[in-house]
This record gives structure tokens, sequence and C-alpha cells, in this order.
């Protein structure tokens, strides 16, 4: 007993200390890089994607079930946010709010019929959705159709979230992927964690315990739509500019599965990090090869996949706890 | 003669064109032991899923207390004071074993009874009590069908489905656990026991059912059957 004991402990003191040089970090870096727009802008973007990817664990990573269609939550909120400038005149920001009601309400219709069944048919359901959803868009005019819309060009007042430097921009996302996390966190220690951890352990046995499996999955994936429909909003706040593709298309589904999945699915901090490596990853690869690369981010995002579910099933922040436990505690073993 | 605690009446259950249980009726009474025997494949996890309500069932009626229970989603039967160890125990691997056992609990209404139950189901097996920060993957195969036991028993319930509990496991572990399963039975617990071995079974049973393929082959009281070359006949599939 002692020896476990004690090795708990160091863990967890090493992941205080790892938590608070990574807070200092991530609170100061927009300041470390004042001279560097061009790192700003990417922290910005790192911490954007990380909201989407986080919401995107909530269901796909501690309920199991993957989704590959949240691309309609993130286009919901954007369009939202678009919208409410458009054809009210009002902040983007106000529209957040519809964005994330009409997200839950989408999920909730996708979701009923499918947690029951084995998790492609949710996938599936997913992908249908968002594509449908996709396609549509592109023939309302309501919403712009295949030319998107544009937001306030010239900001009218603070609330119209319109800056030029990508500072302001670092720490609201910084607040709202904090908010995120938090909400996560709470949620992994509750009861609904700790029915969905047995869920995706095995669900037939929990179902068997008397868990109501299909309810706290269709919550997990309700919650996420909410928040990945927030991301949704923010992008529209920095860009300006939404059209079918960059809100809907299924590269944005599939950018918030890899980094949750790269980072470590199911795992607090896992999306964060995939985003973290992904996200200048990309940006680098565009920079240098220009409009020629549009294919290839399909291959490398499909490599990483593969890479993924050979070598990585707990992504490398699973890889490194595992790591680190087996260095801290060689007497686990021998326990067991 | 009482009513009895559970009654199957011509339960069939498909599984899109097959057919996992054509025609099985069965009544246990309160505090006794029930045997449901056959060999694989016959239809006694079949029947077990569907009294549970994980499997769907096609037709035919599971009253429970008197109420009707088929087709019931498993947390509304499990509420009602039904309880299952699965067949292959379907722990939850990554987990402790002290979460295994509070997922057990996942049904009581009155959350301030996991203590006492824990202390229950801890001095049933005290290897639990040892191990109950231990992840369940890495346990014996008896530690875990004494989990899955345990865990069953953690909703505090009237009927004990116990599936296959011998499955796997050396003779001296099933000995043990077939004391338990007496022990539990005298502190007037209700059990449907499906088991392969039918000595083993017999020798605890009250009353037993022998299915054969699907359906309902022969029944008497234990004591009964237990001499009776009519069982290995139906169990070996001979005639």
């Amino acid at each position: 007993m002692q020896p476990i004991s004690k090795d708990h402990s160091r863990i967890r003191g090493a992941h205080l200390v790892l938590l608070v040089v990574l807070a200092a970090v991530v609170l100061l870096y927009p300041l470390l890089t004042a001279k560097f727009p061009v790192y700003q802008r990417l922290g910005a973007l790192v911490l954007l994607y990380a909201i989407g990817a986080s919401a995107w664990n909530i269901v796909g990573g501690y309920a199991g079930q993957v989704s590959i269609g949240h691309a309609v939550f993130f286009g919901v909120g954007a369009y939202s946010a678009v919208l409410a400038y458009h054809h009210l005149g009002l902040p983007p920001i106000a529209g957040v709010p519809l964005g994330v009601l009409v997200s839950v309400l989408i999920a909730a219709i996708i979701g009923v019929p499918t947690v029951r069944l084995a998790g492609h048919y949710f996938s599936m359901a997913t992908i249908a959705v968002a594509e449908l959803t996709r396609v549509m868009t592109t023939t309302s005019d309501f919403l712009g159709g295949a030319q998107g819309l544009t937001g306030p060009t010239v900001p009218r007042s603070v609330l119209d979230l319109s800056f030029t430097s990508s500072l302001p921009y670092y720490y609201i996302f910084l607040a709202v992927l904090a908010g995120v996390l938090w909400l996560t966190w709470r949620m992994e220690t509750s009861r609904m964690g700790f029915y969905l951890r047995a869920i995706k352990d095995n669900e037939r046995a929990a179902r068997s315990l008397g868990v109501m499996a299909g309810r706290y999955k269709l919550y997990a994936f309700m919650l996420s739509a909410a928040l990945t429909s927030l991301a949704g909003g923010l992008y529209l706040t920095m860009f300006g500019f939404i059209d079918p593709d960059s809100g809907l298309g299924i590269l944005i589904s599939v950018k918030m599965l890899i980094m949750a999945a790269l980072g470590g699915a199911g795992l607090l901090f896992g999306p964060l990090i995939g985003a973290a490596i992904l996200v200048p990853l990309e940006e680098i690869s565009n920079s240098v090869l220009g409009g020629r690369g549009a294919g290839l981010t399909f291959v490398v995002y499909g490599a990483i996949i593969m890479i993924i579910a050979r070598f990585l099933p707990a992504g490398l922040l699973g890889l490194l706890t595992r790591l680190f436990k087996k260095s801290a505690a060689p007497g686990d073993r021998d326990a067991a | 003669m009482t009513a009895p605690l559970l009654k199957v009446e011509h339960l069939e259950v498909r599984y899109g064109d097959l057919i996992g249980v054509a025609d099985v009726s069965l009544e246990v009474p309160p505090g006794k032991i029930v045997a449901l025997l056959g060999s694989n494949g016959a239809g006694k996890t079949t029947t077990l899923n569907a009294i549970i309500g994980v499997v769907p069932t096609s037709s035919g009626r599971i009253v429970f207390r008197s109420e009707d229970i088929a087709g019931m989603p498993a947390y509304a039967v499990v509420r009602k004071g039904v309880a299952l160890s699965p067949e292959g125990w379907r722990l939850f691997v990554q987990q402790s074993v002290e979460n295994n056992l509070m997922l057990g609990a996942t049904p009581l209404a009155d959350k301030s009874r996991i203590g006492g139950l824990l202390e229950r189901v801890y001095t049933l097996f005290p290897r639990l009590a040892e191990r109950r920060k231990q992840q369940a993957g890495t346990m014996s195969g008896g530690e875990r069908q004494m989990l899955a036991v345990g865990r069953a028993l953690m909703s505090d319930p009237q009927l004990l489905l116990l599936d296959e509990p011998s499955l796997g496991l050396a003779p001296a572990v099933v000995e043990t656990m077939y004391e338990t399963f007496v022990k539990l039975h005298d502190t007037g617990l209700t059990i449907l026991l499906a088991e392969q071995s039918v000595d083993l079974a017999l020798e605890v049973a009250d009353y037993a059912y022998v299915l054969q393929v699907g359906r309902g082959a022969l029944e008497g009281p234990a004591k009964e059957l237990a001499g009776n070359a009519e069982v290995q006949r139906v169990y070996l599939g001979i005639g």
C-alpha cells in the first residue's frame, strides 16, 4: 500500500509543476511575442482550435462517440453570428446564444435515434447531417449561398470584437478555453463522468447494471455541440467571413477529431496539446506550399490518423502519462 | 404455494433471423436457487439477458413480482430488484475494484446505503477488500468472478442472476464460489443460476430446468434430476 500512495503523490506533484509552468507560458505568450504579430496570431489560432477540439472531446473522447460531423455545430455558431450582423445589424457575438441553442437542438435530433446504436452508425449520421447542411447552405440566399457572408468590416464598437491585433483575440479565446476545460473537468469528476467512463469501457455491462447509457451519451453530445458552436461564433469574430466550406466543410470536423486524438482523446488537456502541434504545422505548410498544398492537407491528416490508430491509441498525453508512470512506479507490476 | 418471484412464459428472443431462444418457460419461487442447465448455445445466457433487459424479447412474458417486465430497458428492470453477474464477468477492466462495485450501486435510489453494501461485499469476499484499489483488469479469474458477483450484489437485489459462474475457474475457486452462493441463499436471496456444469448446479439448486437448443426440454426438483440419465441424454443432444 505504502509505495503506491507515494507514487501517486509524486505523480500529482509533477502534474502540479507542469500545470504551473504551462499556465505561465500560456498567460505570457502574447507579451513574449509582442514584436511578432504572426506568432501572436498563431497563438490565438491554437487556442481557437483547442476550444473546438476540447468541445469535440466531450462526446468523442469521454463518451467514445466519434462524431465526424461537428462542423455542423461550428457552422451553426459561425452563421448565427454573421446573420445577427448581416440581417439585424447586431454585433456578431449577439447571435452566439441562438447558435448554441440551435446546435443543442440539432444534437438532440441526431442523437436520440443514434446513440443507442453501435458507434459507426453515429459517425455516419453525423457526417450525413453536416454534409447535408453544407450543401443546403450553398443554395440558400438567406445564408449567402456559396459566396458566404461577411461580418462588420469596420468595427462600430468594441462589442463587434473586431480587432487588428491578435492580442485581444488571444485573451478572449484563452478565457473561453479555460471555461470549456473547467466545464469538462466538472463533468469528468461528476457522476456523469463516472458513468461515461464505464460506458466507454464496456457499454453492455454498464447498461446491465442500470446505467442509462443512451441518456448520458446524449447529454455529452448536446454539451459538446453547444461548446463547438461557441468556437464557431468566435471564429467569425476573428475572421469576419464565413462560407459553406470554411464553416461547414468536413475538414473542420476532421481537424477537431485529429487534434483531440493526437493530444489524447478523453484527457482534459489532450485537445489543447493536439492543437498546439497541428495548427502551427498547418500554418507552416500553408505558407510554404501556398495554394498548391490544398490537397496535401488531407494526405497529411490521413497519415496522422493512421499513426494515431496504430501507435498512439491514447494520444501523446496518454503516452507521456504511461511512460512517466512506468518510470515513477517500477514496483507496480510486482504489486499486481 | 407462494407466488413465484419470477415467472417466464414462452419466452422467445430473435437476433434478426437467428433464434436465440425459441420457447422457454420457468418459475423461480422466492428464497430458492433455481438452476438453468444446458450445453453451449442452449439459450441460457440469452434467457438471462432478456430477463435483465439488455436483449429485447420478441414474444412471451417475463413477470417479476407480478409485473410484466418483458421489453423494459435494463435500467428499469434493475431498479425493480434484479441483478446480473454476466458470463465472462464484463468488468470495467480499466477501473479499480471499488469503482466497479460503485457502478453496481447505480440503481440505488438511496446512495447513503452504499457504505453498508460495500461492507457486505467485502465481508463476503475479503479478497476484494484487499484489492479495492487495484485495477480490475489485473486480477485473476477467480477474483474477477468475485468482483462480478459482488458488483451485482451492490444493488441489493431480490433476484440474483448468475451466468456461468464456474466458467474457466480452478476447481478449488469454484468450490469457494459455490459456498458463497449457499451463504447468500441462506440470507434469503433468490438465485437463478445458469450453469454448464450439471453436478455442481444440482448440488446447490432446489429446482432445475434443462434447455436444449432454445427450448425447455426437462425440469424437476434438483434431487430427482441429479440421478436422472435423461438429463445427460438431453444435455448431450442424444435422442
